[in-house]
């Protein structure tokens, strides 16, 4: 009976769960459709502001326009077409190109994903391993550089330090490109060419992520190992005269990472927020440039269709993190 | 950004000396921001030019009328970088503030109240704390237009989430250990049991939460401008980082070192400031420490 009890339990608390998830999405979903709706000045007013190439088009074209981006019908047929066209995938046209946002976006999505995967993969063996190792010999003098000097690396303007890398690698050794994602017209190149052009490209910016996201990785599981060291299953493990690196690893290691489940879950926001920073300090074609060339022509599709997917992912990756933190860890779920 | 680890860290890890005594980063904060606070105040003493408009030839190398030459209207340089350090203190301070206000309101006053307010008010947290902070900036940045105000209550409201958490924890907390409960009883008014219990508990972790957010502030500032976010005619030091990476060949001359290295160290002196600050009043603040020390 006590089980049954306890399963109906779970799969409440997992329903709730789900619940706050569609919920939260349901809200960024109609958040994106009201705030251009709500904020002062309308999509139309900038189209049509004095500093845009249609001017000269003059107020007559503006009852034109709004037909063409469908502003000129009620909220609620408004918000109906909305959600109809996001079903179907459709995120609007971009104002300053005329190709759908969708296709602006896959064109760029993977150097995005491709910069974000390595910086993540990247921070999080070095901050397991950095932590590890600090946790496990905490106070030492390799502990403590370790802290400090992450510490300041993590608080360290990143743009800052994304010029400075630039202008030290790319201009004064020459050494690394100077910006984009691959050097263009090198279709002829064999794969293992492109792949090195490629890995050259991404080196800088995929260092300046992961030097910012490490520190976090670090300190959450240099705490786990802290939190580990006087813990009675060591004890024992040390009792039975396993050796030094069986405990290290294979005991406290083990039960510190699951902290670090939840944290990548996390950085996935930070970095999609630093990212788009470094992708305009690099020229990197991913979806940070979009956004930036979004910014001085008001291209409110292009904003809203990227924001939406990021705001979009952010969430589903922390769900998706807290699902399986639970999984690996009984003590959070009960 | 130091709410990601606060929210995983921070219950496991047991403070080691190194945390606990920190009269360095004491000093080293107070300092960088000292230096640019008296670069704010004293902006039209140290700068002979107006920063926002052009008293030079474009790109002028410096000189002993231009210190860090100009930029490419011929806007002074120098006279950007002490302005800018206004730009960035008084953002760091209103929505530092204002972040608190707004913490405040949604995480202590509900948890005291209790009830309906209370449940509503933690849902509207988690529901915030969900939310992508920068993806979400940028969006209302993009729509807002010029405006300098719309960012900082943008950069304000983003912070009223993770905060407001923090000192929700903390009224619950004051409220479970009984004594609001026995001042009460013993007679002590809503005013009184306010200024001699609460205010004591939640203090500290206001000022703490205040100068993280005053540092986090300057950053996302820096940030937005340098993403063309703002008054485009505005001084800020993201701007004139912005201007001088829009400029073609920036790297390839010696331009950088007076036009690039001023403007991005400013804005790291300042982030730094506040977070020394904030790391060095912690131990001393923050009951979690207080309480295992």
């Amino acid at each position: 009976m006590k089980g049954q009890n306890d399963g109906a339990a779970r799969l409440g608390r997992g329903l709730l769960r789900l619940g706050g998830y569609v919920a939260t999405i349901a809200a960024l979903l109609s958040l994106n459709f009201l705030l251009p709706r709500l904020m002062p000045g309308d999509p139309i007013d900038s189209l049509l502001a004095q500093s845009s190439a249609n001017f000269t088009l003059g107020e007559e074209s503006r009852a034109a326009l709004e037909e063409y981006y469908g502003v000129d019908k009620p909220m609620k047929e408004q918000f109906v077409q909305y959600v109809r066209d996001l079903a179907h995938g459709d995120l609007g046209r971009s104002v300053a190109t005329n190709a759908t946002v969708t296709s602006e976006i896959a064109r760029r999505l993977p150097w995005t994903l491709l910069l974000i995967g390595t910086s993540l993969t990247l921070s999080t063996l070095i901050g397991v391993a950095a932590g590890v190792h600090s946790g496990w010999r905490r106070g030492r003098a390799m502990d403590k550089g370790l802290l400090s000097g992450l510490l300041v690396a993590r608080e360290f303007p990143s743009f800052l330090l994304g010029s400075l890398l630039l202008l030290l690698f790319a201009v004064k050794l020459d050494w690394l490109p100077l910006f984009g994602a691959e050097t263009p017209f090198l279709t002829s190149a064999g794969l293992v060419e492109r792949a090195v052009d490629i890995g050259r490209h991404l080196l800088l910016p995929a260092a300046v992520l992961t030097i910012g996201l490490t520190a976090g990785t670090f300190l959450v599981m240099r705490a786990g190992m802290v939190g580990e060291l006087g813990s009675d299953h060591l004890l024992v493990g040390r009792a039975k005269g396993l050796r030094e690196r069986r405990l290290k690893y294979g005991y406290a290691a083990r039960n510190a990472l699951l902290p670090v489940v939840s944290l990548t879950g996390l950085q996935l926001g930070f970095v999609l927020t630093g990212n788009v920073l470094i992708e305009r300090i690099f020229a990197y074609p991913g979806l940070g440039q979009l956004i930036f060339e979004s910014i001085p022509s008001r291209d409110y599709p292009a904003v809203q269709g990227t924001f939406l997917l990021l705001s979009i992912s952010v969430v589903t990756v922390n769900a998706l993190a807290d699902v399986l933190s639970r999984r690996l860890d009984p003590r959070i779920a009960s | 950004m130091t709410s990601i680890e606060d929210t995983v860290a921070l219950p496991a890890a047991a403070p080691t000396r190194l945390r606990a005594e920190r009269p360095t980063m004491l000093v080293a904060g107070a300092a960088l921001l000292v230096l640019v606070a008296l670069a704010a105040v004293f902006a039209p003493l140290l700068a002979s030019h107006d920063p926002t408009v052009a008293t030079g030839l474009a790109l002028e190398r410096p000189s002993t009328t231009h210190w860090f030459g100009t930029d490419v209207p011929g806007r002074d340089l120098f006279a950007q970088l002490v302005y800018g350090a206004r730009a960035s203190l008084s953002v760091a301070l209103l929505a530092g503030s204002l972040s608190m206000v707004g913490a405040i309101l949604v995480g202590v006053l509900p948890g005291l109240v209790g009830g309906l307010t209370d449940s509503l008010s933690s849902r509207a947290v988690v529901f915030l704390l969900a939310l992508p902070g920068l993806p979400l900036l940028v969006l209302v940045g993009t729509l807002a237009g010029d405006s300098r105000l719309a960012i900082i209550l943008l950069i304000a409201f983003v912070g009223v989430a993770p905060n407001a958490r923090i000192l929700r924890s903390q009224t619950m907390s004051l409220r479970q250990r009984g004594f609001i409960t026995a001042a009460r009883g013993f007679g002590g008014g809503p005013l009184y049991v306010l200024r001699r219990h609460v205010v004591p508990g939640i203090g500290p972790l206001v000022v703490i939460g205040f100068v993280n957010w005053a540092g986090v502030a300057i950053g996302l500032e820096a940030g937005l401008s340098f993403l063309g976010l703002g008054d485009p005619t505005g001084v800020s030091w993201g701007l004139t980082l912005n201007r001088a990476l829009s400029e073609q060949g920036i790297y390839f001359s010696d331009m950088w070192t007076w036009w690039v290295l001023p403007a991005g160290l400013g804005i790291t002196a300042a982030v730094l400031g506040f977070t020394f600050l904030g790391v060095a009043l912690e131990p001393r603040f923050n009951p979690r420490w207080l309480r295992s020390s």
